[in-house]
């Protein structure tokens, strides 16, 4: 049995409707509870900021694209190196650090859960393999359906219970943990050397659409009862104009859940420009959050860009093709058999440049104007639009209408007219904050049950202690030590035990996966299904028998069992 | 200043010495560095049998000179060497001149892979031979050598002056396959033959007296230029990198 005491701790807990009291926070055998023993050890937190742990809700750090993402830039292993310490394996890389890079870099800012923001289920055993080198914080991935042929087929034919079937299986199969859209469709037609141009466009020879995908999938994922709800890509990403794409996208998806969200719509920023080209390029993040504002199915996140070089990667093919074009670097393009794609570029993102200016003032803008912290999260599509290091940064952005203004006088003089950001006097408070960075990102995932982004009782014991007092730090002034206090932990507690103090990491970790198995019956069971079998046979590379992943590849098995209607 | 290190003959010889710390700089406060050999780091006195002569209170004023048998397997001498002068009576070992951005580095023998990396300032002059990767960037880097020179007698490996983005570089003898790769500015002569010069250049200027061997087919040819007496062809591109880099031949051939 092991306690732990957290005393004088100022607890922001969004969840459990707490707001900066304090308070003393139990701890005993990775759980929180009521009170402990005497012998418990103490931390005494001085009044500091105490939040649940942080928890991403969509970043790229597992997985074969991102190891694609390290071996294609050598130079990015230059960047960010760390020697053995202690505990601490040597870690490199600044954009797709090493899985220890990953881990240990997020734990020193509180972070203590991650999905995966996109895994192709023929290659979820890498995935899985790299969350087991990814001790300090708990995984969970998103499982890609975008071009799927057997739900296709199955769309095609209107039998929407098959492709809740097919997810069901292949979601077990692969451990997977939600269902992502990524350009839904497009990277389908992207193997015939073609692209999606919006929602209405037919998919080569399958002749459905990417609204008939995404409406099938979101009420599949419903017939399953899934945790999470549908995580969408939306088709166009990056293209000026593409808002009204977006709106259409958001249009299609009623309310049918009333836990979360019907609809999580990834890296807004991406899909919210306006323009005809890159000339008259322009931002539109006022009519994408004035409709996310009136709908509570939808829940987006900032997909935020910060200046500085990156990579970014995405199963979306077609789009990182055209980036090439764009920018004439080195890139990469997969294709994942019957599933899905990829594509990987490494890009520098410049202030002096008013298309990359622009793009940061959207992501900033979406934050800002969404009214309820809730319906948009705090990300930047790691690392699309820049490294996850770069959230205390956005974090003080948000909190602070002179450091917002302070960094719009360094950024291309022409944005000023191409963006509302200047004229956006909202500050956001610690509270908010501690929305966008867990508990929004805990009830969206629905994983709050799982006793994730919160400190209520029974709840893991996952916190994070801020060296900042906030009753004597206003932070639309003293930004820099916002930045300084979310960039490094006091203590990070994971189930229980501290594991980041200080930045340096303490202990080796033990991460557990969660994965869900959705329980249907035997008519839809896929394994059984002589149709499913045959296809599968016939065009995978592999045998169905080997699909699977085994769970000896998950650490900490955490398997959620949800009950279908089918 | 003079600093003379002879090399003492060490038992297990093929294990590499790390010697970054090897530059003039360092020694002008005395020789009480370190370098490293495998995991363990060794003064320099447990390498080198080493003597000073004189004095000298900045870098320019200091001259090392590297002697013995076992040259070649020091690595990264002269790394980040902004001044001063190193000479080396033998070969020398992988990543010589590694950064540097001043002085000058003068090795007797030949030099291994990557000389002059990434160096952005002045002069290196090989005696010998060059191995892969001379005068080049690193693995994935946009920019190879932005400045200073490098001046080999004998042949050079492959990839010489890859990524190059300034300076000039001379190889006197043959250079091996893909000279000038990705080359963005700067100036290669290469007085030998080579393979594949300039592939997918962007800019800067590209000599071969010798005859260009499977010659790159993105290049378009302009015409014939009278250079230092000698009558070489004039093309341009790499168009397939949308470049505007001159590349000359004395001779040069299609693959067949």
């Amino acid at each position: 049995m092991s306690e732990l005491l957290i005393r004088n701790a100022c607890v922001i807990d969004p969840l459990k409707g707490i707001n900066a009291e304090t308070m003393d926070i139990a701890i005993r055998d990775g759980k929180i509870v009521e009170d402990v023993s005497s012998a418990a050890e103490v931390i005494d937190a001085r009044g500091a900021l105490t939040l649940p742990g942080g928890i991403d809700s969509h970043t790229h750090i597992c997985g074969t694209k991102v190891n694609f993402g390290r071996y294609m830039s050598p130079e990015d292993m230059r960047a960010g190196r760390t020697s053995r310490c202690g505990p601490m394996h040597a870690t490199s890389g600044y954009s797709v650090p090493t899985t220890y890079g990953n881990s240990y870099r997020y734990s020193a800012m509180g972070y203590t859960t991650l999905l995966e923001g996109a895994m192709a289920p023929l290659e979820a055993r890498h995935t899985h393999e790299e969350f087991l080198y990814t001790p300090l914080q708990d995984t969970m991935a998103n499982t890609l359906f975008d071009g799927n042929w057997g739900i296709m087929e199955a769309i095609r034919d209107g039998d929407t219970r098959r492709v809740a079937a097919i997810i069901a299986w292949t979601l077990q199969a692969v451990k997977g943990f939600g269902v992502k859209l990524t350009n839904p469709g497009g990277t389908e037609a992207w193997q015939w050397g073609k692209n999606v141009s919006c929602i209405r466009d037919p998919v080569p020879y399958f002749e459905v659409t990417p609204a008939e995908i995404i409406t099938s999938v979101v009420e599949a994922n419903e017939m399953l009862d899934l945790p999470h709800s549908v995580h969408i890509h939306a088709n166009n990403l990056g293209t000026p104009g593409n808002y009204t794409c977006t709106l259409g996208t958001l249009g299609l998806i009623p309310d049918l859940n009333p836990k979360r969200q019907t609809l999580y719509a990834t890296h807004i920023q991406f899909h919210a420009y306006g323009g005809s080209g890159w000339k008259d390029f322009c931002s539109k993040s006022e009519p994408i959050v004035r409709f996310v504002n009136m709908r509570p199915q939808i829940v987006i996140d900032m997909g935020q860009v910060m200046f500085g070089r990156t990579t970014t990667m995405t199963a979306d093919g077609p789009m990182e093709f055209n980036l090439y074009r764009l920018h004439h670097e080195k890139w990469s393009n997969h294709d994942v058999e019957l599933e899905t794609g990829s594509g990987i570029i490494p890009v520098l993102y410049r202030r002096k440049n008013l298309v990359n200016s622009i793009m940061w003032a959207i992501g900033l803008e979406l934050a800002l104007l969404t009214e309820s912290p809730w319906q948009c999260l705090l990300t930047t599509d790691n690392p699309n639009g820049a490294p996850f290091v770069k959230y205390p940064e956005i974090i003080a952005l948000l909190m602070s209408k002179k450091y917002r203004d302070a960094e719009f006088a360094t950024i291309h003089p022409d944005t000023e007219s191409r963006v509302p950001l200047p004229a956006i006097e909202r500050e956001l408070d610690w509270y908010e904050i501690a929305v966008m960075t867990r508990a929004g990102q805990a009830k969206a995932l629905g994983i709050q049950d799982r006793g994730k982004g919160h400190l209520g009782l029974g709840a893991e014991a996952d916190v994070a202690i801020y060296p900042i007092r906030i009753d004597e730090t206003d932070p639309s002034v003293d930004y820099e030590r916002v930045i300084e206090a979310f960039s490094r932990t006091e203590y990070t507690i994971k189930r229980g035990r501290v594991v980041s103090r200080k930045g340096k990491c303490l202990v080796d970790g033990n991460n557990a996966t969660f994965w869900v198995r959705p329980e249907v019956s035997d008519d839809y069971d896929m394994e059984k299904d002589p149709d499913f079998i045959e296809k599968f046979d016939r065009y995978y590379t592999v045998r169905m028998r080997n699909y699977p992943v085994q769970e000896e590849y998950l650490n900490r098995n955490r398997c959620i069992e949800t009950e279908a209607e089918i | 200043m003079r600093v003379t290190l002879a090399m003492k003959p060490a038992a297990r010889s093929f294990i590499p010495i790390e010697a970054e710390s090897i530059i003039p700089k360092n020694l002008l406060s005395g020789t009480d560095i370190s370098v490293w050999r495998g995991n363990r780091e060794l003064r320099l006195d447990e390498v080198f049998s080493v003597s000073v002569e004189g004095e000298a209170d900045r870098p320019e004023d200091v001259e090392v000179v590297i002697s013995g048998d076992g040259t070649f397997r020091l690595k990264r001498v002269g790394e980040y060497m902004d001044g001063g002068k190193i000479t080396i009576l033998g070969d020398i070992g992988m990543h010589c001149g590694n950064f540097m951005s001043g002085g000058t580095i003068e090795i007797h023998g030949s030099a291994d892979g990557w000389l002059g990396r990434e160096m952005a300032g002045g002069s290196i002059i090989c005696r010998g031979d060059a191995a892969d990767y001379c005068a080049s960037g690193y693995r994935g880097g946009r920019k190879g050598m932005t400045g200073g020179t490098v001046e080999v007698f004998g042949r050079a490996g492959v990839f010489l002056a890859e990524n190059i983005a300034g300076g000039v570089v001379t190889v006197h003898g043959d250079a091996g396959d893909m000279p000038g790769a990705e080359m963005r500015s700067g100036t290669l002569i290469i007085h030998g033959d080579c393979g594949r010069p300039a592939a997918n250049m962007k800019g800067g200027s590209c000599y071969v007296y010798g005859t260009a061997h499977g010659m790159i087919p993105t290049f378009r040819k302009i015409g014939t230029i009278q250079h230092d007496g000698q009558m070489l062809i004039h093309f341009t591109g790499d168009i397939a990198n949308r470049g505007k880099g001159n590349l000359f031949v004395k001779d040069y051939r299609y693959l067949e």
